[in-house]
């Protein structure tokens, strides 16, 4: 009887799965071999020899599937997703070694996840990126995006005095020391992003075990239950934080404490002057 | 004997389909009955029910038993597409979603019933929240903006409708709502200049009822387009009113082209369901310039408010602001922040904050907060009946604001990149708007949705990705597991065979955790 009613299952689930694959094939949409919509205006003349425009076209029909909404239609930014057309890692890719690895492992910690896509469908996606970008280098005057020199309206004088009184950057930092060359480092709107948070910056942590034995090394992971740290031998280590006590030592968080305080004449001021430390 | 066999085959598969034939007739479906009272064994709409509070009166797990919670089964996708819906529950069976793709799982066991996959189509894949019930029938919709009416039981199509023109640049993303017999759907898109609306759609022929449109046909001068419906609305079936979130102004983040107040952008709205007319609306955000949609739930409340019985509607909104409304009138009750703040010159005399003008996306930048994810965004929040507190999953965050004439007033117009932000579950005490108590979750923020028990329990989730039960009068955390993945998604529970579950995901993956069974 089990048997029975097993056989007469699966011959049911057979005949449904029949009935969707059907169902599937008729719906099929004939929008796939649509072109490039009128937004992607690949301009053949600027295309490079190496990305056909068949290539390009779909490589931009999977972008706006799958990465304009955080990167922009035209790859030029969108919501909370980078301008791609000004990105260091497109401009220094060669044919998809730094584009493919993005787009495979994703970027976790920048809430970026990973796709599963073959490699021709990259290299659709690094034909598109890529000529979005040659497009957009190639428009000398009124170009989309942050431009370097659109930061350009603080006072020098000011942002210096800031830095040194009211900002209390010169607490942690110094123009001779590690902020020398600053602005050679960083430039536009990625020294402006560095300027707010330092993003990467790495914090310190001394854990004090039950022993009494204090460790202290870079802080690697940090949540209510567990933390973690490399020690001075590069070695990952980590305990429950109920078993522990710790101590998180966090410079950082003084740029955080600044967001409330500044005027936008003040970052306006402060970018002027890191500007001239290069 | 082969003959006798097969007469016998023949009988029992018979007798088996007399059997199943009235079992068939017992699994109806979600009537009109289920949505408005979902009894315990289901969770028919993306909100639960229509209140959108997300509060189950199930005391099984208690804030005592709840360090026992154990898997009680995971079901993986094998998919990279994090899951971002909220699963429905009717009869038994779990129906959840991500962008072209629906499972329907045995809420017992964790296996697939049946698995639909829709065409590979245009349109934005950016996430998908999951479907509507209406008795045997699902529906479902897809990137290229089109409704797909499916039967529950085995996933096959019934009908599939055009619900926009993805061609234009819409696409759809959402959980329709069902009303009656309409299933209301709500649009996306803000990468063009387009009008939003709500449609109510035939759930048995797929003919459109009624749209109510949101803001003007894109091209009238000197009128904004967008206000995009893209999350779930709540219903009143009393008052017979939907309450419905809408999205921002285009071009996003440039107001020049759209003076004025850009209705019914940022918006609360009331609609009657039976005609699609407007009955009342709030704005939370007029003039918005940094793209913060007020489609965050829009929660219905019973209860006291300064004193007097009150019909209220609550949202913690992206633009920083919790509001309580009258949601007989939408006359405000309550306006205040629920974190910084720095864009608004204060509240106007309706209740709605001042844009300052100075703090418009510019050549130069502007550093706003929040960012443009908001203070919160399209994750759950919940009202805990039993403390008076609405727990939201909150982003303290700062952004900067470009737009420069060369960005045009196109589709997003401008440029902005977050700075810094982190994730607090705060409890608001609704009646001041004061903050009972809040619980960190992480840098960047959580993705996690919330919801409450009646037996005092708070679930949610961390930055890292860890699922959290929290003491609900205080917020200590009482239990949690890491899962392995970010949580984008708002945890749900219902109980089945006399056994609580609650239900996450994370990730690719559901996981159904409850207590240990003898």
């Amino acid at each position: 009887m089990n048997f029975l009613r097993s056989i007469l299952h699966v011959s049911l689930r057979m005949a449904a799965g029949l009935v969707v694959s059907l169902a599937i094939s008729l719906a099929q949409t004939p929008t796939q071999s649509a072109p490039a919509t009128s937004n992607v205006k690949p301009n053949s003349t600027t295309i490079p020899v190496a990305y056909p425009l068949a290539l390009v076209q779909s490589g931009g029909s999977l972008f706006r599937q799958n990465c304009s909404f955080c990167h922009g239609r035209d790859a030029g930014g969108g919501e909370s997703g980078p301008d791609l057309t000004r990105s260091k890692l497109v401009a220094q890719d060669v044919d998809g070694d730094k584009i493919g690895a993005v787009v495979r492992n994703g970027r976790p910690a920048k809430g970026m996840r990973s796709f599963d896509f073959s490699e021709q469908q990259i290299a659709g996606l690094v034909a598109f990126i890529h000529t979005q970008q040659n497009n957009a280098l190639r428009r000398k005057g009124g170009r989309k995006g942050v431009d370097a020199s659109d930061l350009q309206t603080g006072n020098v004088e000011a942002g210096q005095q800031y830095f040194n009184g009211a900002g209390g950057c010169a607490t942690c930092h110094s123009p001779t020391g590690d902020l020398a060359g600053i602005a050679s480092r960083y430039r536009g709107l990625e020294l402006e992003e560095q300027m707010l948070f330092p993003r990467h910056a790495k914090s310190k942590v001394a854990v004090t075990l039950a022993s009494g034995q204090t460790i202290t090394g870079r802080l690697e992971y940090l949540d209510e239950f567990t933390v973690g740290l490399i020690d001075p031998t590069g070695t990952y280590r980590s305990w429950r934080t109920g078993d522990v006590q710790y101590k998180v030592d966090a410079p950082v968080n003084a740029h955080v404490d600044l967001l409330a305080k500044y005027t936008d004449a003040d970052i306006h001021n402060l970018m002027a002057y890191l500007q001239t430390l290069r | 004997m082969d003959l006798l066999k097969a007469a016998f085959l023949l009988a029992v598969s018979a007798l088996m389909l007399a059997i199943a034939i009235p079992g068939l007739m017992l699994a109806q479906g979600a009537d009109e009955q289920m949505l408005v009272h979902p009894p315990a064994d289901s969770w028919p709409g993306y909100h639960g029910d229509y209140s959108g509070r997300r509060h189950s009166s199930l005391t099984q797990i208690t804030p005592q038993n709840v360090k026992n919670l154990a898997l009680a089964w995971v079901f993986q996708t094998d998919q990279l597409a994090q899951i971002k819906s909220s699963p429905l529950l009717v009869d038994g069976i779990l129906y959840f979603t991500v962008p072209e793709n629906i499972w329907a799982v045995d809420a017992r066991s964790g296996h697939q019933i049946w698995h639909y996959t829709y065409p590979r189509s245009q349109g934005e894949h950016i996430g998908h929240r999951g479907v509507a019930i209406y008795k045997g029938y699902l529906f479902f919709v897809s990137p290229d903006a089109h409704l797909v009416s499916l039967n529950a039981k085995d996933g096959t199509v019934r009908w599939k409708v055009e619900v926009a023109d993805a061609t234009k640049g819409y696409w759809t993303s959402m959980a329709p709502l069902v009303v009656g017999s309409r299933v209301l759907v709500g649009v996306s898109g803000d990468f063009d200049n387009l009008t939003g609306y709500i449609r109510a759609i035939d759930p048995e022929t797929g003919a459109t009822q009624w749209q109510w449109n949101s803001t003007p046909p894109a091209g009238t001068p000197n009128q904004t387009t967008g206000g995009m419906t893209w999350m779930t609305g709540t219903y009143d079936p009393d008052l017979n009113l939907v309450y419905w979130g809408t999205g921002n102004p285009t071009p996003v983040l440039k107001g020049s082209t759209r003076p004025g107040d850009d209705l019914y952008t940022c918006s609360i709205v009331a609609l009657n369901p039976d005609t699609g007319m407007l009955v009342w609306s709030f704005q939370v955000s007029p003039h918005d310039t940094h793209d913060w949609d007020a489609v965050e739930t829009p929660v219905l409340v019973d209860g006291d408010f300064h004193g007097e019985p009150k019909k209220m509607l609550m949202q913690t909104s992206r633009n920083g602001y919790f509001f309580v409304l009258d949601r007989t009138n939408g006359k405000n009750l309550l306006t205040a922040p629920f974190g910084p703040v720095n864009w608004s010159l204060g509240v106007d005399e309706q209740g709605r904050p001042i844009p300052n003008t100075d703090k418009e996306p510019a050549p130069d930048g502007r550093l706003i907060a929040p960012d443009e994810g908001g203070m919160t965004n399209y994750r759950s929040p919940s009202f805990d009946t039993r403390n008076g507190l609405f727990i939201v999953d909150a982003h303290p965050s700062y952004g900067i604001y470009f737009a420069k004439p060369a960005d045009g007033v196109y589709g997003w117009a401008g440029a902005d990149y977050g700075v810094w932000g982190k994730g607090v579950i705060e409890a608001i005490d609704y009646q001041t708007g004061k903050i009972r108590w809040s619980h960190e979750v992480g840098p960047e923020g959580s993705g996690a949705g919330v919801l409450t028990t009646d037996s005092g329990l708070t679930f949610t989730g961390d930055a890292q990705g860890n699922f959290l039960a929290l003491d609900s009068s205080d917020g200590k955390t009482l239990w949690h597991a890491g899962s392995g993945s970010h949580i984008v998604s708002s945890p749900i529970t219902y109980e089945l065979d006399g056994r609580q579950y609650l239900l996450t995901s994370s990730g690719g993956i559901l996981f159904a955790w409850a207590l240990p069974q003898l």
